[in-house]
């Protein structure tokens, strides 16, 4: 084996670099879209329940009732959008999903209360929605109890009996847009690297210029190399522009060192573009990579911890989870932006990327010459 | 066109066989081609003429068999032989989305061409080409003819003594294509040896020598002025007013050994002139077909080739 | 427009497509392995939160709280801590997602009816375990205040009754699965459409096919017929997945589903021939329909998140996507059992969407030709 010539690369290097940019077309998919889609998902992903559309049938028309309802719609979870007079009207607001919750206060609704037989109300809930059902119906179950306790006089009952203080640490008024877009992050720097280099290679086979540069003296690794050192710098840019728009737009914290960033970065993007470059290798047609892109890119964000939590998944999807260079990648990201933690704390998945990422690149190259050998 | 004087030779092939499971598409070639020479490689479809070309170049390992080209294995002595030799391919494969200069600088560096030189063979190509007014134009946006000289051009920038032409003029116009020959004849005068494919048979006439491949064989090789010149039965030039039918009739006949359309006559291979003319024209006049005229030739290339395609067991 | 022209375009790529086993293979596969490992491994239903527990009382009083969030199934006790100032480094590096802090004097509390307060320290860099986490808490606590104090009988003045419709249980899957369907056809059906037509051009197949005296709405329409045919049978595989390996109930009307795909798809694959006839390079044409129809029918379509909850400006955004009505209609279908009454709005949305793209997919061609 000779030695690599840094002359060669740096010829690929020009030539890959020269076609990304030569098409005014492809330039916003590099630099525009990553930070059009961190907006997009930092306002889209977004877990905390609030201003739920709320279907109210009220047949008591009594002062108490309405306080109930203004009860509800105080704390801001819950937002009327329709005053119904006949139930078939709550059936059909939920029916068509202009409402996700219906709440429905019988006739003698005051009476009960004043009379103290206890009052009954219902509220109605559209279950499609899991997520959005399960918090509503917690916060209305919540208003609801504080509102009877007050009613029955036992607002102080509950302070004799132990109870519980939760209190959240690194993120203490728990909005989901703080766990989310340092976890954009991962995904989007994913999701360049396999757009830029799962094309790369099946893409010049089937042009025809493969053989032509087979022909020459460049290496299998200088032409893997040339070809991924211009993505891992335009990864890298879109980095510092994402978690420019995060801290400064959305107010995400950095509490930890920048440096450590870029550190975990490098070997996350390792993983990435051996993900691309296995992808293109193996692929026949672009097509072909185009379908197997997806087949990776999903898998690899469902079972990351970005959007769903792995702790509660199958435990074979745990196991799976492990193989998985994006949920390490997320766990430092979050802990690096949320927690300050350094690479003390970290090592464990630091480890693991830079495995997962060496073993990636070294089984990318070697199916890479075998295919052009 | 004389034959260079070869000491060494420049290509030598021995055995060279190449399998894709069941199918043997090159089987068991030998040969030689000398310094400087312009070496024709002639076959239909599929006979195998890329598939060696691919293995010479170092793009296809041989199943079994071994080449030499400059005194270089193409088993053992790969990375070295990869800047002694050119290669362009019947498809188009410069990049598109780069500018002429792009390709250049490109192809240039790969192959280690530097300094003084690169400056000096850049020039040349730009001028051998023709493609002054160009160089900052889009490959994808030049005329094919100036893509195939600019092709060409990256190919020998590193000056290889040995250059490989896969089909290299396919699908361009006389014109250009007589000028890329032009370029080829000034390689092999400056001593360059060219291994050429192709399929048109005027090109294969510009050739010092031509190989003949059918179904992964070697059937013929010699010099177009040979070729024509083994081929030792006369040859029949036949016209009548219907020549499918006349094809058709004529097969089969007795000393009739080919028989086959050119344009609107039939060309007949007979085994004895004198004795083949009254039985052509009985044939003919008793399936009713008017004999409009019937003359000996002289066999051109393509006569030689068809004939020794079919006596090679026709095409697959 | 000639049947026959048309059926001769659909013809070619339908062999095409049989040519390329692999391709067809994956365009099986993928929404399927997808609707797999979608319906296995996405549960928002939050289970087993790694809990810490830091225990000063040490009496039975705090060890029977502690076996309380260790039984209800939400929390798994994963570390035992001794100080105080272990808490930080346990969520630093994520071991767990939660701490139980029961102060010394726990057990004299309760039994002096003084309020005993316990201190759950949460990670709160995952909100959304957090949030869930504490729901759950609370409502542990709850019980075992109930146990330890006798406001069994504390009289409810209010009693809210609650009935959740159409997935009782509020399983996440029944939410996931119907919406998983939209959102795979989505991605599938531009993806598809919108490389063919690109691989036409690239290499100069099409320039034969636009020589020849076929229209270009035969050409849109055969190229569309097979990769309608495509997504319909993966609507049907991802629906039967649904249905008998997970459960999820299909109350409504199966035809109504087939409809209204059938509409989406040609939207969708209308829109990826624009795409690629735009472009006509794969590479571009494949980026930009992940842009426009990956992330958006992911993000903006209430397939996982809310559209209620997103600014308003958002939810405006969220009318031009289309998978957004076809979630719509599949939830409607499946768990609903509504009908083309209370459908009838998102459908109509389908058939502007389609109307567009297939318009789109013409226009485009139009211009290509002339």
């Amino acid at each position: 084996m000779t030695r690599l010539s840094p002359f060669r690369i740096r010829q690929i290097v020009r030539k890959e670099v020269r076609q990304l940019l030569r098409d005014p077309r492809s330039r916003p998919i590099l630099f525009v879209a990553p930070v059009v889609q961190l907006l997009l998902f930092g306002y889209a992903v977004n877990t905390d329940v609030r201003s739920t559309p709320l279907a109210v049938l009220d047949l008591d028309r009594s002062a108490a009732s309405r306080e109930l309802v203004d009860e509800l719609v105080a704390a801001g979870y819950f937002e009327t959008v329709i005053q119904a007079d006949r139930p078939r009207e709550l059936v059909e607001a939920l029916d068509r999903g202009q409402a996700l919750i219906a709440l429905e206060v019988p006739p003698r609704f005051s009476r009960d209360l004043a009379s103290g037989r206890g009052a009954a109300v219902q509220l109605l809930v559209d279950g499609t929605d899991s997520n959005t059902g399960t918090i509503a119906l917690g916060h209305a179950r919540r208003t609801i109890l504080a509102y009877s306790l007050e009613k029955g006089g036992l607002g102080e009952s509950l302070a004799i009996g132990p109870r519980l203080e939760p209190r959240a640490w690194f993120n203490p008024s728990l909005e989901s847009r703080v766990y989310n877009v340092p976890g954009v992050i991962g995904i989007l720097i994913l999701l360049m690297c396999l757009l830029l280099t799962s094309f790369s290679v099946v893409r010049e086979r089937e042009l025809g210029t493969l053989d032509q540069l087979r022909v020459s003296p460049v290496k299998p690794a200088e032409l893997i190399l040339g070809k991924t050192i211009p993505v891992a710098v335009v990864a890298l840019i879109d980095l510092a522009l994402i978690t420019a728009v995060g801290t400064a737009w959305f107010d995400i914290p950095l509490k930890g060192s920048p440096l450590v960033l870029l550190a975990a970065s490098l070997l996350f993007i390792l993983s990435g573009l051996a993900a691309g470059l296995l992808i293109s290798t193996v692929s026949k047609t672009q097509q072909e990579a185009f379908l197997t892109m997806y087949l990776v890119l999903l898998p690899s964000i469902i079972l990351s911890g970005f959007f769903f939590p792995i702790h509660s998944m199958p435990e074979l999807f745990q196991w799976v989870s492990f193989l998985n260079p994006v949920r390490y990648f997320l766990e430092i990201v979050r802990a690096i932006f949320l927690k300050g933690a350094g690479p003390v704390v970290l090592w464990p998945q630091f480890s693991a990327l830079l495995i997962l990422g060496t073993a990636g690149i070294a089984v990318a190259i070697r199916r890479f010459a075998r295919s052009i050998a | 066109m004389s034959e260079p004087a070869a000491t060494r030779p420049a290509v030598r092939v021995s055995g060279l066989t190449k399998r894709f499971g069941a199918f043997t598409a090159v089987d068991d070639v030998s040969f030689d081609v000398g310094m400087g020479e312009i070496f024709g490689f002639l076959g239909p479809n599929g006979a195998g003429k890329t598939t060696t070309i691919k293995m010479l170049t170092g793009l296809l390992h041989p199943t079994s068999g071994t080449a030499e080209i400059a005194g270089l294995s193409i088993l053992h002595d790969l990375e070295t032989l990869k800047s002694r030799i050119g290669y362009m391919s019947q498809l188009f494969s410069l990049y598109a989305d780069l500018t002429v200069e792009e390709n250049i600088d490109l192809f240039a560096g790969l192959y280690g061409v530097r300094g003084r030189r690169f400056e000096e063979r850049k020039a040349w190509i730009v001028e051998m080409a023709g493609i002054g007014e160009h160089v900052g134009r889009l490959t994808a946006d030049l005329p094919l003819g100036f893509k195939q000289r600019l092709a060409l051009g990256c190919a020998v920038i590193h000056g290889p003594p040995v250059l490989f032409l896969d089909e290299p003029t396919s699908g361009v116009d006389p014109v250009a294509r007589r000028r890329f020959w032009d370029l080829i004849f000034d390689l092999s005068k400056a001593g360059t040896t060219v291994f050429v494919s192709t399929h048109y048979m005027e090109e294969a006439e510009y050739c010092h020598r031509l190989a003949l491949m059918n179904r992964g064989r070697l059937i013929a090789l010699d010099s177009p002025a040979t070729l024509r010149g083994s081929m030792v039965e006369p040859l029949l030039e036949l016209r009548t007013d219907d020549a499918p039918h006349a094809v058709e009739v004529v097969k089969g006949l007795s000393g009739v050994l080919e028989a086959s359309m050119y344009g609107r006559a039939l060309h007949v291979l007979v085994a004895d002139e004198r004795a083949a003319t009254p039985v052509l024209s009985e044939a003919l006049a008793g399936a009713g077909l008017t004999l409009r005229s019937l003359r000996r030739i002289e066999p051109a290339l393509e006569d030689v080739f068809v004939a020794r395609v079919r006596a090679a067991g026709g095409v697959e | 427009m000639s049947r026959r022209r048309l059926f001769a375009i659909a013809r070619k790529e339908v062999i095409q497509l049989a040519r390329d086993p692999r391709s067809l293979v994956l365009a099986f596969l993928l929404p399927l392995l997808l609707v797999l490992v979608f319906g296995y491994a996405i549960t928002l239903d939050v289970r087993d939160i790694r809990l810490a527990v830091l225990d000063l009382d040490a009496t039975s009083e705090s060890r029977r709280l502690v076996d309380a969030f260790a039984e209800s199934g939400y929390f798994s006790v994963r570390r035992r801590l001794e100080r105080y100032g272990d808490a930080e480094p346990v969520l630093v590096a994520g071991q767990a997602s939660a701490v139980l802090v029961i102060p010394r004097d726990f057990a004299a509390d309760v039994a002096a009816r003084r309020g005993a307060p316990v201190q759950l320290l949460l990670d709160g860099s995952d909100a959304n375990t957090a949030t869930i986490a504490m729901g759950y808490a609370d409502a542990i606590m709850s019980g075992f205040a109930a146990d330890v104090l006798p406001i069994r009988d504390v009289f409810l003045a209010v009693e809210a009754e609650t009935r959740v419709w159409y997935n009782q249980t509020l399983e996440s899957r029944n939410m996931i699965v119907p919406g998983l369907i939209a959102v795979l056809m989505s991605i599938i059906a531009a993806m598809l459409t919108s490389l063919t037509i690109a691989r036409e051009w690239e290499r100069g197949t099409m320039e034969q096919l636009v020589a020849t005296p076929v229209h270009r709405l035969e050409v849109v329409f055969g190229k569309l017929l097979p990769y309608v045919g495509i997504g319909l049978v993966d609507v049907a595989l991802a629906s039967a997945v649904g249905v008998f390996l997970f459960g999820v109930p299909l109350r409504g009307s199966a035809a109504l589903l087939l409809a209204a795909s059938v509409l989406f798809l040609l939207g969708a694959q209308g829109l990826g021939i624009f795409l690629s006839a735009a472009l006509r390079s794969q590479v571009l044409a494949t980026q930009a329909a992940i842009m426009v129809t990956y992330l958006p029918s992911l993000l903006l379509s209430g397939f996982v998140f809310a559209i209620a909850n997103m600014p308003a400006a958002l939810q405006v955004v969220s009318y031009a996507v289309p998978a957004r009505y076809f979630i719509t209609v599949t939830r409607g279908i499946f768990l609903k059992a509504v009908g083309l009454e209370a459908l009838l709005g998102s459908l109509i949305g389908l058939a502007i969407y389609s109307a567009i793209g297939l318009g789109l997919a013409a226009r485009a061609f139009r211009k290509e030709i002339a």
